[in-house]
């Protein structure tokens, strides 16, 4: 009987990462208040886009930026 | 505030997403009023904040209250304002300038918010900053609930809630303001 030939190795799968996050999570992910966030939003400090109906989402190369990793 | 739904009571089903939606939004509800205080005090402080800066500028600071802003040297600490906000100073000749300086613990860094050599101005144009802020937050809750509600309850006309929700939102008070006004109405014996 022939050995069963071994399969490869598939990569770990990876979630695929959020382009983008509402105020409230950027506040838990940066872990500030919700105002900090608003107040940077305000500041021009993090660009945010608008999504139907007005809510706002943070995009995640901006929490990076604004974390000086990116 | 205890006629919710203003011209006829709720129906069951807006009771029950107004219940969803006020559970879902309880952080929003919960942080709001306490930083809408947080502002209002520091418009009601100005005048108290811009003589405090005044007399510290006056006279030679502790170290302990020096500041380091990136690429703008060294700044002393004259009020505290927020968490993480102060307003700072300097002396340049002739005078003082003044600033509101913001600490980034994400980062570690201070950054100037705005600056000039009136300290009231600074504090004002900041005041009115945080107020825009205010608004950019009822905005945005405004389009949250909208959409929260439409998710949970396609077809529905639950503009109602969402006006009730927003109008809690918005007149909400602080826990610390509650208990403020409770001693202020309790019997001293």
């Amino acid at each position: 009987m022939e050995p069963i030939p071994k399969t490869e190795e598939q990569p770990a799968v990876t979630p695929t990462e959020r382009l983008a996050y509402s105020v409230q999570e950027s506040a838990d992910l940066l872990g500030v208040n919700y105002f900090s966030v608003y107040r940077l939003i305000q500041r021009g400090k993090l660009k945010v886009c608008r999504a139907l109906r007005g809510k706002l989402l943070v995009p995640r190369a901006e929490l990076l930026k604004l974390l000086g990793t990116q | 505030m205890s006629n919710r739904f203003d011209d006829r009571r709720p129906t069951v089903l807006e009771e029950q997403a107004h219940a969803e939606a006020s559970q879902h939004f309880a952080e929003h509800l919960k942080q709001f009023p306490a930083s809408r205080e947080a502002v209002e005090r520091l418009e009601r402080n100005i005048a108290k904040s811009t003589l405090a800066a005044n007399m510290a500028a006056a006279k030679p600071t502790p170290k302990e209250n020096i500041i380091q802003v990136d690429d703008d040297g060294q700044w002393h600490k004259s009020v505290d304002l927020m968490d993480n906000i102060c307003l700072c100073h300097r002396p340049i000749t002739g005078g003082a300038e003044y600033a509101v300086v913001e600490h980034f613990p994400a980062r570690g860094t201070n950054e100037i918010w705005n600056r000039g050599w009136n300290a009231m101005e600074v504090l004002k144009v900041f005041a009115q900053e945080q107020r825009q802020a205010l608004q950019i937050w009822t905005e945005d809750m405004t389009a949250q609930v909208k959409e929260f509600l439409v998710e949970k309850y396609p077809g529905q006309d639950m503009s109602r809630v969402a006006d009730a929700v927003m109008r809690r939102f918005t007149h909400s008070v602080s826990h610390e303001e509650v208990q403020k006004q409770n001693r202020g109405h309790s019997i001293r014996v």
